[in-house]
């Protein structure tokens, strides 16, 4: 047996032990020893480059980002200012139809720019548009799957925590994927408004057949009061990156502090949930860290076996073509999302494509937003969907059920793949203003 | 995982699996602390910098010293909080319809965690004893220097942990 073929093989018995439900980093761990041993035929070999691994895989000042904007993330969530981005928004286009739901993208798209997990984004305005939505006869199905498509901005508009992950993998950097995800996300955010605005009219009977207005008119004082702060904080984190006046990693730091402050002063954060957020912050940290070491380990035991490689020497004899390649990576992007988290999906597949890439001179900025965008919208498709699953858990309502949610979903992520597919065919999109 | 597994613990439980999960809520309120530590750590860095003049020297060296031991702290609690990344669809139609094949895999999936990390801890072993008998340290001698066996045992203790926390999700599937 050739190194190949037991990469080969140690590649499918890690997605069967996946599918079955072992833990994911688990499976890639036990994979690579496994392979390692089997190529090397030495399994002490194979445990040191499992030690190693564990000591070095993370240990980059680099790494610190990804506590550090989790944490921000979640301070941003607690500190009220969801709500805040949520009524300045309404404010602006309460006149339109279907209004609610474009200030329900618009207030997504501002907060995207202050936290960088979509989980965020999900639970925060499950809580804040779902009820305002049903409130002005918006239907469950669409307020559910409006929140579902919206908080997958948070993912592109920096800071995103995919972006920073595709970064760290793939040593890019953190601040031009920043850059590049601006393009995309505000051309996603324009097409789910432009889609709202289009349902709204053509087919009332899923989005609400009476909708009103919202009618609250705010005044000039409350609209600064709400809209100063959030401006205050995006001002804060991304001015200071570009600035020059920090990098990403401190960034997060900064933003930590600056959400703290403000939600000090707005009275919205108390000791006890300061504490819970940190912990939570924790969790997150290590479970998506352990990922990386583990996922680390995987692509050293693809190096070994030159699976990689001779994938790349398959393609180009396929003579594919980069379009249909990329097309072919996307569908399988997709269909991952069925069974995985985001995190897992890309340090598993951009390892595996990554050499392949190389040689052919891919701009792996413009290939890092294919990718977030790609992994999105397996995450809206049933039957498994993170954002789909949390904004259920959130909702704690018992007559809005999964498969509302996913169908909600569906228009949404309709609408992605067309981004998607803009943004493969003209990737200008990704790098015009680096 | 169920929110009900993750659960777990509780008052009617053997007394070492008490004291496994006291110890993981300590490394886990370490590790926690750490985070807190490093936003204070950069964030007076970057005020020092930008407002003073007078940057604090070695936070790169400490930034990524204490990312991994953030994490090797606070896995164990990860895992026990079922929060380590899973994809359940299958294995909870098996709960349901098969529930004693279900259980046999969830115990085979415990003991491979067991597995692959007393190979990581047996590798690991031998390189943290060398860092703490030649004092290895990271940063440069006359600005800053930290030692990194600190690091190092705290790896070991996270994986050992991690390691017993997998073994208590055998003896608590047992118990049941």
């Amino acid at each position: 047996m050739t190194s190949f073929d037991i990469g080969l093989i140690t590649l499918g018995v890690m997605a069967l032990l996946v599918l079955l439900g072992m833990l994911v980093p688990i499976a890639l761990i036990a994979c690579s020893f496994v392979g390692v041993w089997a190529i090397k035929g030495s399994p002490l070999l194979a445990s040191k480059m499992l030690g190693l691994a564990a000591n070095d895989a993370i240990s980059s000042y680099f790494f610190g980002v990804v506590p550090l904007f989790v944490l921000m993330g979640f301070v941003v969530s607690e500190s009220g200012m969801g709500r805040d981005a949520f009524d300045v928004a309404n404010a602006a286009f309460r006149r339109i139809k279907g209004g609610l739901g474009i200030g329900t993208i618009a207030a997504n798209t501002i907060f995207a720019a202050i936290t960088g997990i979509s989980i965020a984004s999900a639970a925060v305005f499950t809580k804040i548009a779902v009820p305002e939505l049903r409130r002005h006869g918006y239907t469950a199905r669409f307020s559910v799957g409006l929140v579902a498509g919206s908080s997958v901005l948070g993912m592109l508009i920096p800071p995103s925590l995919l972006l920073i992950l595709y970064g760290l993998l793939t040593e890019q950097s953190i601040g031009d994927l920043f850059v590049a995800g601006i393009g995309p996300g505000l051309l996603l955010a324009v097409l789910f408004g432009i889609g709202t605005i289009a349902m709204a009219t053509f087919a009332p009977r899923f989005v609400g057949e009476t909708l009103s207005q919202n009618d609250d008119a705010m005044t000039a004082a409350e609209l600064l009061a709400k809209g100063l702060p959030i401006t205050a904080l995006i001002t804060l984190v991304l001015g200071g990156i570009y600035g020059g006046f920090f990098t990403p990693v401190e960034a997060g730091a900064i933003g930590t502090v600056g959400a703290l402050l403000i939600g000090g002063v707005k009275r919205t954060l108390s000791m006890r949930s300061l504490w819970r957020v940190l912990v939570e912050t924790g969790l997150v940290t290590a479970s998506v860290c352990f990922l990386i070491i583990a996922a680390q380990m995987y692509s050293r035991m693809l190096a070994f076996s030159g699976l990689p490689g001779s994938f790349g020497t398959l393609v180009t004899n396929a003579e594919l073509g980069l379009i249909a390649l990329v097309s072919l990576y996307c569908l399988v992007v997709i269909l991952s999302g069925m069974i995985l988290d985001s995190s897992s999906i890309m340090l598993i597949l951009v390892p595996l494509m990554l050499p392949v890439l190389q040689p052919m001179g891919v701009d792996l900025i413009w290939f890092g937003i294919v990718t977030v965008i790609a992994i999105e919208i397996g995450l809206l498709t049933p039957p498994f969907g993170i954002s789909v699953y949390v904004i259920k858990s959130t909702l704690d309502d018992a007559t809005i059920t999964l498969s509302d949610i996913f169908i909600g979903a569906a228009p949404f992520a309709a609408m992605m793949l067309i981004c998607l597919a803009t943004v493969i065919a003209f990737p200008a999109l990704t790098t015009f203003m680096l | 995982m169920t929110a009900k597994e993750a659960a777990g613990g509780g008052a009617g439980e053997p007394r070492l699996l008490r004291l496994l999960d006291a110890l993981t809520q300590i490394s886990n309120v370490i590790g926690t602390l750490l985070i807190l530590g490093l936003v204070v750590l950069i964030t007076t860095d970057v005020a020092g910098r930008n407002l003073f003049g007078a940057p604090i020297s070695g936070v790169p060296e400490m930034v990524s010293l204490s990312i991994v031991a953030i994490v090797f702290l606070q896995a164990p609690q990860a895992l026990k909080a079922g929060r380590m990344t899973r994809s359940d669809g299958v294995i909870d139609i098996l709960h349901a319809r098969f529930p004693s094949i279900a259980r046999m895999l969830e115990t085979a999936y415990d003991l491979t965690g067991i597995a692959v990390l007393s190979a990581i801890l047996y590798a690991h072993w031998p390189m943290m004893v060398r860092s703490w008998v030649r004092d290895d340290f990271v940063g440069a001698v006359g600005d800053f220097t930290a030692p990194t066996w600190p690091i190092k045992a705290m790896l070991t203790t996270g994986s050992i942990l991690l390691a017993l926390q997998f073994g208590a999700r055998i003896v608590r599937r047992a118990l049941k």
